[in-house]
C-alpha cells in the first residue's frame, strides 16, 4: 500500500517536472537578422539564440554548392545558390530547441549538416533532466528492488 | 518471475520446427543482400538516395535498434543472410540432414580468440570509418560484401559459425544488448540434458546440426551467444528446448565478470554518445574530422574516439567504484558493476536512432521507387521530398528513452551491487550524469 | 538427393544470379551522363554525338550535389540536374556545328569548369555568315589598362540628366553608344556650358537610354546565376568565392614560374568608377566574350548570345548610374 502510495506521488511529481508551465518572462518582441553562411557541410553561424516571437530573418549565403536550410518543427525552408543568396522570415512563436537541416543535397555529409535554432531557454531539456534526477531519486529511496 | 512458454503453441512450434519457413526467408535476405551490395557498387554514388545506403543505414538500423534488439533479442541473427553460403558449402546442402563427414577443415577456433575481443575489434574499425560508410554507397557494398566472403571463408576453416560468434561487428552489441529482451531460448528440464546420451543438440544427429553457435544448449543461462537458429528445436530427442516470454533484462541478474563484454558495453556507451554529438550535434568541425579520414584531424578525432571509449568512460568509472568497501578483486567488481550499462547504452542508441531515423526516413520512399538511381518510379514515390518525420514527438520520446534507461540501469546497478556486496550509488551517479550529457547533446 | 533439397538449391542459385543480373542487365541498358564536380571530372561523358533533325534524347543524373544543364547559345530553359535523380532531356538541333553545354547551377570555385561538346553532323539548311564581334572589329586591346582619369564624386544620376540631354551634341547610335567609354562621352561634352557633375548626368542618361528595363532585368538575372559568386552581388568584386580565387593565385604564384604567373586573382570590382568609366561596352563584351585568359574569369563567348551579352554589359553599368526605376 505504501509502495502504491509513494509511486503515484513520484509519477506526479514527474508529470508536474514535465508538464507544469512556467512564467514565462515578458520580453517585447524584436526582429533579428542572421546572415548564415552555408557550406559542405556546415552552417556558420550553426546555433541561433531568439525569444520567443521574434521575427526571425535568415539570411543564407552559400559559399561552395546549392545549400538549403529547413528548420524542424516550423517546416519552413530555403535554397541559395552561391551568388544568390536567399532570405526566410519568421515568427518564432513556438518556443524549444529545434535543429535545422541542409534539405538540398549537397554531398556526402549532407544529411548531418545540421544546426540549431533555440527559441527561448530550452526549457525541455532543463526538465529532462529534472525528471531523470527525479527517476534517479526514485529508484534510490524505493530500497528493495522488485526483482 | 513468470514466463510463457512460446512453443507450447503448436503454430509457434511447428513453424519453428520446420526448416521451410526459415529457409524461405532466408532466401528472401539473402536476395535482398545481394541486391544491396550490387546497388551500392553500380547505383547512383548519391549515399542519400542510393538502395544500399537507405535500406542498410535506414530502414535495417532503425528495425534492428528500435524494434529487434529490445523485443527479440538476437532475432536479427535467426534471419541474417551473411553467414548462409558458408553453411551451406559446410554442409554441403540446404536443407538435407548432414552427413557424418565434416566438410572443409572444420577446425577448432584457438582458445585465445573465443572470446567477443575480435568483434570489439571489428565494431571499432567501422565505428572509425562510419561518416565515410555511411554516406558513401561503394563502401557500403564492399563492406557488405566483405562480410558475406569473410562469413564464406571463416566457415571453410573452422566449425560452425566462426563469423557469427567472433567476427561479425554487429553480432557484439546485439549479443549484449540481447541479455535485455523479453525473449529467449532456453532448456526446460535440466534433468533431461544431464541424461540424454550423445547431447544432439551440440553435436548434431540425423535430424539436424549440431549447434552453429557453439552453444551447449543445457548450458543456457544467458542470450549472449544463442543465435536464435532453432537447429536444437529439431534436434533435440526430448522436445526439452523452450522459446520463452520472460521479464525484460532477466539475464542482467546474474553479472557477467568477463572483460571483453564489459569494454563491449562501454564500446557501445561511448560511440553513442560520440555519434551523438559529431553527427546530429551543429559543430561541423567535428564532421569534417570525422569524414575525411587519413587527414590530420581525423586520426585526432580517432585518438578521440578510442580515448573517450577506453580511458575516460572506463576510467571515471574506475574512479568511481573505486571506494566501494567490497572483498572483490577491483577488475571482477568492474565487469560485474558495469552490467548497469547495457540497459543504459542500449536506451542511447534508441534515442540517438529515434532522431536519425526519423529524419531521414523519407528517403525510404524515393529509393523504393528507384532501387538502382536509374530514373525509375516503381511505385510512384521516386520524386518524394526529404522531410522529417514526426518532429514534434521526437524530442519527448528521446526523454522518455533515455529515461527509462535510466531508471532500468539504475535497477540493474542495484541488483548487480547487490550480487557483489556493494554499494549501487557511485554507478547510478555515473549513470545519470551520462543521461544529462546525453540529453544535452540530443535535445 | 531429395525432392525438396534439389527445388531449395535451384531456388536459391536463380534467386543469387537474378539478384546478381538483374540489376547489372538494367544498369548496362541505361546509359547516364554522370555529372561530378569539375574537380571530380565535370561531365562524363563530355562529347556527345548529335544529328541535324534528329531528336537527341539524353539521361542526365549527378553524382554529388545540384547541377543544372543548358546549350549554350540555344533559346532554352536551364534543366536542373539533381543528386540521385534522373533528368530527361530532349534537344534538336536544326543547325550542324559543335555546340557547348555547361553547368547552370554553382557548384564550387571550378563550376565554370564543368562544360562539355555536343558534335552536330549533318548539312545546313540555311549557312548564316559569321559576325564578328564588336570588340574584334574595333580592333580593342583587351589587356590593355583602360582606367577613366576623372570620375564623378557621387553615382550620376540619370533623372537629372534627362533635362539636359535633349539638346547635347551626342551621336544617338548604338553603334556610338557600344564603341565609347563613359569618360570619353563625358569628355566629348567639355564645349557645353555644363558642369562636370551636369554632364555626368547626361553620360548616365545617355547610357540609360541605350538600354531598356527588360535588358536590364534580363541582365540582372544573368549577372545572378553566372556572376554574382565571383564579382558579389552588389558588384564589389567580393562574391563567395573571392577569397578562394586571391587563394588559389597565390598557391599558383608559388608553385610557377614565368609565362604561367598570371593565374587566378581577385574579381574584377564593377563599383571601381575609375575602371568601369573608362570602359566601353565594347571592351566588356570583349572580356566577357573571350574571358579573362587564365585568371579565373571563364570564356563566355560559346554560352551567351550577343544579345544576352548587350543585356549583361548593360546591368553592370548599373552599378555606376543610378537609374530611374
Amino acid at each position: 500500500m505504501r509502495f502504491h502510495f509513494s509511486l503515484l506521488l513520484l509519477v506526479m511529481a514527474g508529470l508536474a517536472v514535465a508538464f507544469v508551465p512556467l512564467p514565462v518572462p515578458a520580453i517585447t518582441p524584436q526582429e533579428r537578422t542572421f546572415e548564415i553562411d552555408a557550406h559542405q557541410f556546415a552552417y556558420s553561424p550553426s546555433e541561433l539564440k531568439v525569444n520567443t516571437g521574434d521575427t526571425i530573418t535568415i539570411q543564407l549565403v552559400s559559399a561552395d554548392v546549392v545549400h538549403g536550410l529547413y528548420v524542424y518543427g516550423y517546416d519552413i525552408s530555403v535554397e541559395a545558390d552561391p551568388g544568390q543568396s536567399a532570405t526566410l522570415t519568421f515568427v518564432a512563436d513556438k518556443p524549444g530547441s529545434f535543429r535545422f537541416r541542409c534539405n538540398i543535397t549537397c554531398g556526402a555529409m549532407h544529411p548531418f549538416m545540421i544546426g540549431k535554432l533555440n527559441v527561448g531557454s530550452n526549457s525541455w531539456l532543463y526538465r529532462s533532466i529534472g525528471l531523470a534526477a527525479l527517476a534517479v531519486f526514485g529508484v534510490t529511496v524505493s530500497k528493495k528492488p522488485k526483482a | 518471475m513468470a514466463k510463457i512458454e512460446l512453443t507450447r503453441i503448436p503454430f509457434i512450434k511447428n513453424a519453428l520446427k520446420s526448416r521451410y519457413p526459415q529457409l524461405a526467408v532466408f532466401i528472401v535476405m539473402l536476395i535482398g543482400y545481394i541486391f544491396a551490395i550490387l546497388a551500392g557498387l553500380i547505383g547512383t554514388p548519391v549515399g542519400s538516395h542510393n538502395f544500399s545506403i537507405v535500406f542498410v543505414w535506414i530502414a535495417w538500423w532503425a528495425i534492428l535498434i528500435l524494434v529487434a534488439v529490445p523485443f527479440f533479442g538476437r532475432g536479427w541473427c535467426a534471419v541474417c543472410p551473411i553467414p548462409l553460403p558458408g553453411e551451406w558449402l559446410q554442409h554441403g546442402a540446404v536443407l538435407s540432414p548432414p552427413d557424418k563427414r565434416p566438410k572443409w577443415l572444420n577446425l577448432r577456433v584457438p582458445k585465445m580468440f573465443r572470446n567477443i575481443w575480435l568483434q570489439n575489434i571489428s565494431y571499432l574499425l567501422l565505428a572509425l570509418f562510419s561518416s565515410v560508410l555511411l554516406t558513401t554507397p561503394n563502401i557500403t557494398g564492399i563492406v557488405l560484401a566483405a562480410m558475406l566472403f569473410a562469413a564464406i571463408g571463416l566457415s571453410t576453416v573452422f566449425e560452425r559459425r566462426a563469423f557469427c560468434r567472433y567476427l561479425c561487428p554487429v553480432g557484439g552489441f546485439i549479443g549484449l544488448y540481447s541479455q535485455t529482451a523479453p525473449i529467449e531460448l532456453r532448456i526446460k528440464d535440466k534433468q533431461v540434458c544431464v541424461t540424454c546420451e550423445g547431447k544432439p543438440c551440440y553435436n548434431g544427429s540425423s535430424a539436424g546440426y549440431g549447434c552453429p553457435w557453439d552453444v551447449f544448449p543445457g548450458g543456457l543461462t544467458k542470450n549472449t551467444y544463442c543465435g536464435l537458429c532453432m537447429e536444437c528445436i529439431r534436434t533435440c530427442p526430448h522436445d526439452n528446448i523452450a522459446v520463452n516470454l520472460r521479464p525484460f533484462s532477466a539475464d542482467l541478474a546474474k553479472p557477467s565478470t568477463r572483460m571483453d563484454e564489459a569494454f563491449k558495453a562501454f564500446i557501445m556507451l561511448g560511440s553513442a554518445i560520440v555519434y551523438a554529438g559529431v553527427l546530429l550535434g551543429p559543430w561541423g568541425m567535428f564532421k569534417d574530422a570525422a569524414y575525411n579520414v587519413g587527414s590530420s584531424a581525423w586520426f585526432i578525432y580517432a585518438i578521440v574516439f578510442l580515448a573517450i571509449i577506453f580511458v575516460v568512460l572506463p576510467g571515471l568509472f574506475t574512479l568511481g567504484i573505486l571506494n566501494t568497501k567490497n572483498t572483490l578483486p577491483l577488475k571482477q567488481r568492474f565487469a560485474s558493476l558495469s552490467t548497469a550499462l547495457i540497459p543504459l547504452g542500449l536506451m542511447f542508441w534508441v534515442a540517438f536512432s529515434l532522431s536519425f531515423v526519423l529524419t531521414n526516413a523519407s528517403y525510404i520512399l524515393a529509393a523504393l521507387s528507384d532501387p538502382l538511381g536509374l530514373g525509375w518510379n516503381l511505385f510512384g514515390t521516386a520524386n518524394a521530398a526529404w522531410q522529417p518525420m514526426l518532429t514534434s514527438i521526437l524530442a519527448p520520446a528521446q526523454t522518455l528513452a533515455l529515461v527509462v534507461g535510466l531508471v532500468w540501469s539504475a535497477r540493474t546497478a542495484q541488483k548487480s551491487a547487490n550480487e557483489a556486496g556493494t554499494s549501487s550509488m557511485p554507478v547510478v551517479i555515473y549513470c545519470f550524469v551520462a543521461t544529462s550529457l546525453m540529453l544535452w547533446l540530443l535535445l | 538427393m531429395k525432392r525438396a533439397e534439389l527445388i531449395s538449391r535451384i531456388l536459391i542459385v536463380v534467386g543469387i544470379l537474378l539478384a546478381v543480373g538483374a540489376p547489372l542487365f538494367f544498369w548496362a541498358r541505361t546509359p547516364l551522363i554522370h555529372a561530378r564536380m569539375a574537380e571530380d571530372g565535370g561531365w562524363n561523358p563530355d562529347v556527345i554525338q548529335a544529328e541535324v533533325g534528329k531528336p537527341l534524347h539524353l539521361k542526365f543524373t549527378s553524382d554529388d550535389v545540384v547541377h543544372g544543364f543548358a546549350v549554350g547559345q540555344m533559346d532554352m530553359q536551364s534543366v536542373d540536374i539533381l543528386p540521385g535523380k534522373v533528368t530527361d532531356i530532349t534537344l534538336n538541333f536544326d543547325e550542324p556545328g559543335i555546340y557547348t553545354f555547361f553547368c547552370t547551377r554553382w557548384c564550387g570555385l571550378n563550376h565554370w569548369r564543368m562544360r562539355g561538346t555536343i558534335e552536330v553532323s549533318g548539312s545546313s539548311s540555311d549557312p548564316e555568315p559569321a559576325t564578328v564581334p564588336l570588340y574584334v572589329s574595333l580592333k580593342l586591346d583587351l589587356d590593355a589598362p583602360h582606367d577613366a582619369p576623372v570620375v564623378p564624386n557621387g553615382k550620376p544620376l540619370a533623372i537629372s540628366g534627362q533635362s539636359l540631354e535633349t539638346n547635347l551634341p551626342i551621336d544617338q547610335s548604338a553603334e556610338y553608344y557600344r564603341s565609347h567609354s563613359p569618360y570619353e562621352v563625358f569628355e566629348s561634352l567639355q564645349n557645353t556650358p555644363l558642369t562636370d557633375g551636369q554632364r555626368w548626368n547626361a553620360v548616365a542618361y545617355f547610357w540609360q537610354s541605350n538600354t531598356t528595363s527588360e535588358s536590364l532585368a534580363n541582365g540582372r538575372q544573368l549577372y545572378a546565376q553566372n556572376c554574382a559568386a565571383c564579382h558579389g552581388e552588389n558588384g564589389a568584386g567580393n562574391g563567395v568565392f573571392a577569397d578562394d580565387l586571391v587563394q588559389a593565385g597565390e598557391a599558383s604564384m608559388q608553385s610557377m614560374s614565368g609565362a604561367m604567373n598570371m593565374m587566378m586573382q581577385a574579381p574584377v570590382d564593377f563599383t571601381d568608377p575609375r575602371r568601369m568609366l573608362g570602359a566601353s561596352p565594347a571592351l566588356l563584351q570583349g572580356k566577357i566574350l573571350r574571358g579573362g585568359m587564365g585568371t579565373g574569369m571563364p570564356m563566355w563567348g560559346s554560352i551567351f548570345t550577343e544579345q544576352q551579352i548587350w543585356d549583361l554589359t548593360a546591368y553592370i553599368y548599373s552599378f555606376q548610374f543610378e537609374y530611374e526605376k
